[in-house]
């Protein structure tokens, strides 16, 4: 029965889905850093590499999000957060990605995705490992490797350095430098 | 005498003790209440649950884990749903404490490999268990599920017969009626 209103539900789980593609590197780094609020380790680049993805750290992403070749496409920021978390605020620009529901947003962030030169992926950051989930995703999805960046500091890092934030739908034009009420 | 003798009698105890099975009662609403609570935050948001599930490293086998985090909401929801209507109440109360005393377990564990590798007290640990809650003092959490396992083993014991529906689902007499 309980299997049964998860499958009736609409926000039910596919049970033969691997939603945790790779080796879980986030999450095996979570239990420290979710609690002590460590940085990402030094390790933490190194294993990401092993799944061929590359780690971009605040300055990087602050550097691609002022790079020209956003504006034409060619740096793209993808959110790894689900639909609450992604209205609240996101990154200026950033497609949405929500990898337990790929099948809503696939249509426009692929296409975007495939075309880019560079495509940064984060979610909350710290503990969160959808962004690397989420690269893994678009790398099996056909997005080449070597155009993937984890950002590990995540939306709490940009945030908290005061970056510029969107609320509501990509390009609503609502922006502001910080969150107005942290949640 | 056979089982459905023996279930006859055990139930059939609890109405000499009325206070204690009006207490019964309560017990069972709390748990029916509690559990609707917590299973229902957690459905809404399984993915989140799934998450907090596969940090226990109890298995890597996707399918079990994804088992886990559809069935096991509504199964706390299910059975919320049972114990306040009070319809096979002792089941569901037997239900709910084997889920209970493995989950506290788990979570008494990990806290216990935080505050090592933190170097902290125990009572000072603090993350979302997944419980429902969101991020708790797992010390906090521990007298919670202490509570929540009392009360299933006072309803267990054939304790809230009041105002249940059909407290013994397989029995030919029913002491609620």
């Amino acid at each position: 029965m309980a299997l049964g209103a998860n499958a009736l539900s609409p926000r039910g789980l596919k049970l033969t889905r691997n939603y945790s593609p790779g080796n879980a590197v986030a999450a095996s780094h979570s239990v420290v850093a979710s609690t002590i609020g460590l940085p990402p380790s030094a390790n933490l680049e190194k294993q990401f590499r092993a799944e061929g993805l590359r780690l971009a750290d605040s300055a990087l992403a602050a550097h691609l999000f002022t790079d020209p070749k956003r504006e034409q496409g060619l740096v793209v920021f993808v959110d790894a957060r689900d639909d609450e978390h992604y209205r609240a605020g996101h990154i200026p620009g950033a497609f949405q990605l929500d990898h337990y529901h790929p099948e809503n947003y696939l249509a426009a962030v692929l296409p975007a995705s495939q075309a880019a030169e560079q495509v940064v992926v984060y979610c909350k950051g710290g503990s969160c490992e959808d962004s690397e989930q989420t690269a893994i995703f678009l790398r099996d999805a056909g997005v080449p490797k070597d155009r993937l960046f984890v950002y590990a500091g995540g939306f709490d890092e940009w945030s908290a350095r005061h970056m510029p934030i969107e609320t509501g739908e990509r390009n609503s034009g609502q922006v502001t430098s910080a969150l107005p009420a942290a949640k | 005498m056979n089982t459905a003798d023996l279930t006859i009698t055990t139930a059939n105890t609890a109405p000499t003790r009325p206070a204690l099975d009006y207490l019964g009662t309560v017990a069972r609403w709390v748990l029916g209440l509690v559990f609707i609570y917590m299973g229902w935050s957690k459905a809404m948001h399984p993915e989140t649950f799934l998450k907090l599930i596969r940090q226990y490293d109890l298995t890597n086998n996707s399918f079990v884990l994804n088992s886990i985090a559809a069935g096991l909401p509504w199964f706390e929801i299910f059975c919320g749903l049972l114990l306040l209507a009070g319809i096979g109440a002792r089941g569901s109360a037997l239900l709910l404490l084997l889920m209970l005393l493995p989950f506290t377990l788990i979570v008494l564990r990990r806290a216990l490999a935080i505050s090592d590798m933190q170097h902290i007290a125990l009572c000072a640990v603090r993350f979302d268990c997944g419980c429902g809650n969101g991020e708790v003092l797992i010390c906090r959490k521990v007298v919670e599920n202490t509570l929540l396992i009392f009360l299933s083993g006072f309803v267990l014991a054939g304790f809230g017969t009041r105002l249940a529906a059909r407290f013994t689902l397989f029995s030919s007499s029913n002491p609620a009626a």
